[in-house]
């Protein structure tokens, strides 16, 4: 089966390797208020025409009436194509007077009659309920044998539990089974679609957040890439990081493409030093994004305008978002198109500390990490992240989720109590392919920018 | 992909559906380039309807005294066009004729009966090769439509059967895609399962050579 069916969301459809096998059985599974429905008339309205029209079929769960009274709320809902293209009926009164038999004789009448490229079964499982056991299979078996003997797209929806998948033997019969679902971590839920099965076709596993809008299902594919061993070029020249401390410690100059994570804890700097990485950057001719989940673009402004800087200048691109409810693979995927769209050479993140606690757990954020890393290191897009560190003095270790390890550059801020003063002092931790000052250097915040002072005595140092 | 650009007919369909020999087809391929058909993984040519409609293009050229060349270059011109060949009339009905369905499943025996049924055709349903056989002898149908899986795959054999007994034409269907398979054994066309109505009837009409498509002489 080379013919794919599409679901007029191309992130959904990456997700299932390129759409769905066309004329095959899928199950869409689910608990009630997942969004099943609303998927299956996603692909419904998406792929209607009128010689090859969709049947919505309700069963006895879901009133016929309501799928179409929510139906028409939805964005894609077309109400010119209903009774025309999108046949939608009601099976419920013969599945009621004559059962499952009736099923049969009826959605063969209606292949007939309708000649459909999608037939839509809501709900499948709600039939189940028909007959026993072995009667049920029989009648899978003869409604299966019915369904692909034509060639149509089947969608049977049901409140199947995942436990249900070994058991039920419509599961047995499906070629792709798509489960729509909440991922819990403390008081915080996520939507999650997994594809549990599809014939005779890859796809991209695990949890994929969803949202659920009146524009239908936006899936955020998981950011998960496998290791790509092909060359990219790295380019020759070095640059200037836009951050003065950080070019003079690094001896031999900034890296354009390189990452660099800065940590340190809460007002040391690192939200600044990310901004004159951005500003200085754009004033040598590189675009970029200034992805920020700390700072309202409001309190953004007021510490841009000490340093004359703008939101509103031209290659400045700011990508504020909350960090309440937030959806990292849905972040990204904003901040992988703000980059595309504005030829973005550098990206900052500020900080990781929020981004990963959005993110459901700690295996999946480095994963999550390594891949947005490696896209933006082959693109030759330049990162700076911000990470926060709980001790304000002393700093014994980066907590930053392995992100140090990804990252081409490692500078550490850290405050440097000296008698009555408290100082900040910056030393680079790391720098891959480069020689570096391995000192812990005074900086100062000036109106000219980041500017290093003495090296600190010994004694000043970590204890 | 709409019915008329999928790759269906034999050159031997070809043939027969507009009278020119099949070794001139290969010639003007070779000689003009214009209608060029797919190849089957075995090497066949299959030629997709609107291959066919541009051959009866020329055809009808030739019939008012045009030269091959006269004609392929015309034909040429409304390629270039973009004149669609797959435009064609089915508004004539189907005459009454008897089609044998050699298939073993039952599900899509009940679909493609009905649909030849719509649309004006007798059909006579057999389950297995030998049930095949004895009716077509008994009834002669014009068509035989043989799933290439019956009787546990053998109905490659029955093509060959079927046809050395003088059936007009064979179309042979399967889950599996075996244009191969089926051409090998004589069939004039192949359509994969699961069949798509419209498709399966106007390759029916096509191949029997009474649809309009065969007979339409409405110029372009």
């Amino acid at each position: 089966m080379s013919e794919r069916l599409l679901s007029g969301h191309p992130r959904l459809d990456a997700v299932l390797g390129g759409g769905l096998p066309a004329n095959a059985i899928n199950m869409l599974i689910g608990l009630p208020g997942t969004g099943k429905t609303i998927l299956a008339q996603q692909f419904v309205f998406a792929n209607a025409t009128l010689e090859r029209p969709a049947l919505y079929l309700a069963t006895v769960s879901e009133p016929f009436d309501k799928i179409l009274r929510y139906g028409q709320t939805l964005g894609f809902f077309d109400p010119e194509a209903v009774g025309r293209s999108v046949f939608y009926e009601d099976l419920g009164k013969v599945l009621n007077e004559r059962g499952l038999s009736g099923v049969i004789e009826q959605v063969s009448a209606l292949i007939k009659e309708r000649r459909p490229a999608m037939m839509v079964i809501d709900s499948f499982k709600a039939l189940s309920a028909y007959a026993e056991a072995a009667d049920f299979r029989r009648f899978l078996h003869d409604f299966a044998g019915h369904v692909s003997a034509f060639p149509a797209s089947s969608f049977w929806i049901g409140e199947y539990g995942e436990d249900e998948i070994a058991v039920a033997p419509e599961f047995a019969v499906a070629d792709a089974i798509i489960s729509l679902g909440t991922t819990r971590a403390a008081e915080r839920e996520t939507r999650s679609l997994r594809v549990l099965k599809l014939r005779g076709s890859e796809f991209a596993p695990g949890q994929h957040a969803y949202r659920v809008s009146a524009n239908g299902i936006d899936v955020f594919p998981r950011l998960a890439d496998a290791i790509d061993l092909t060359d990219y070029p790295l380019e020759g020249a070095r640059h200037s990081s836009g951050i003065a401390a950080l070019d003079e410690m690094l001896a031999d100059g900034y890296w354009p493409g390189a990452s660099t994570l800065c940590a340190g804890p809460s007002g040391c700097g690192k939200t600044l030093m990310g901004l004159h990485f951005i500003f200085n950057g754009v004033r040598q001719g590189e675009p970029g994004v200034l992805a920020t989940l700390q700072e309202h673009p409001t309190q953004l402004s007021r510490i841009l305008q000490g340093f004359g800087w703008s939101v509103d200048e031209e290659g400045v691109e700011l990508m504020y978002r909350s960090p309440v409810d937030m959806y990292i693979d849905e972040w990204v995927y904003d901040l992988l198109e703000a980059v595309e769209r504005t030829g973005a050479r550098r990206v900052l993140i500020d900080s990781l500390t929020d981004l990963q606690l959005a993110s459901p757990d700690e295996v999946r954020f480095r994963e999550y990490m390594y891949s947005l890393v490696q896209r933006f290191s082959r693109e030759g897009v330049s990162l700076f992240m911000t990470s926060e560190l709980p001790d304000l003095y002393h700093v014994r270790r980066l907590s930053e989720f392995g992100v140090s390890h990804l990252s081409d550059n490692v500078v550490l801020l850290q405050y440097i109590r000296d008698e009555a003063t408290v100082r900040r002092a910056l030393t680079v931790l790391k720098t891959r392919a480069s020689r570096h000052e391995p000192e812990i250097r005074e900086f100062r915040i000036s109106p000219e920018g980041i500017v290093l002072g003495d090296p600190f005595a010994p004694a000043q140092t970590f204890d | 992909m709409q019915h008329g650009d999928l790759p269906i007919y034999s050159i031997g369909a070809v043939e027969r559906m507009l009278g020119i020999p099949a070794a001139t087809v290969r010639n003007w391929e070779e000689r003009y380039g214009l209608v060029n058909p797919e190849r089957s993984g075995g090497g066949h040519r299959l030629y997709t309807r609107a291959q066919v409609e541009q051959l009866r293009f020329v055809k009808e050229r030739l019939d008012r005294g045009l030269q091959p060349a006269e004609a392929h270059r015309l034909l040429g011109e409304r390629l270039e066009r973009g004149v669609d060949f797959r435009a064609t009339d089915d508004s004539e009905p189907a005459p009454r004729l008897l089609i044998l369905l050699a298939e073993r499943d039952p599900y899509a025996a009940e679909f493609a009966e009905f649909f030849l049924q719509t649309e004006g055709y007798e059909v006579v349903l057999a389950l297995d090769a030998d049930d095949a056989a004895r009716k077509f002898e008994q009834l002669l149908p014009q068509l035989a439509v043989v799933e290439l899986l019956v009787s546990g795959g053998t109905g490659a054999e029955l093509c060959r059967r079927l046809k050395e007994a003088g059936v007009r034409a064979c179309l042979a269907i399967s889950a599996l895609e075996a244009r191969d398979q089926a051409l090998a054994a004589g069939a004039d066309a192949f359509l994969q399962k699961p069949l798509d109505p419209l498709q399966f009837v106007s390759t029916v009409k096509d191949l029997l050579g009474k649809s309009a498509f065969l007979q339409g002489a409405a110029s372009r």
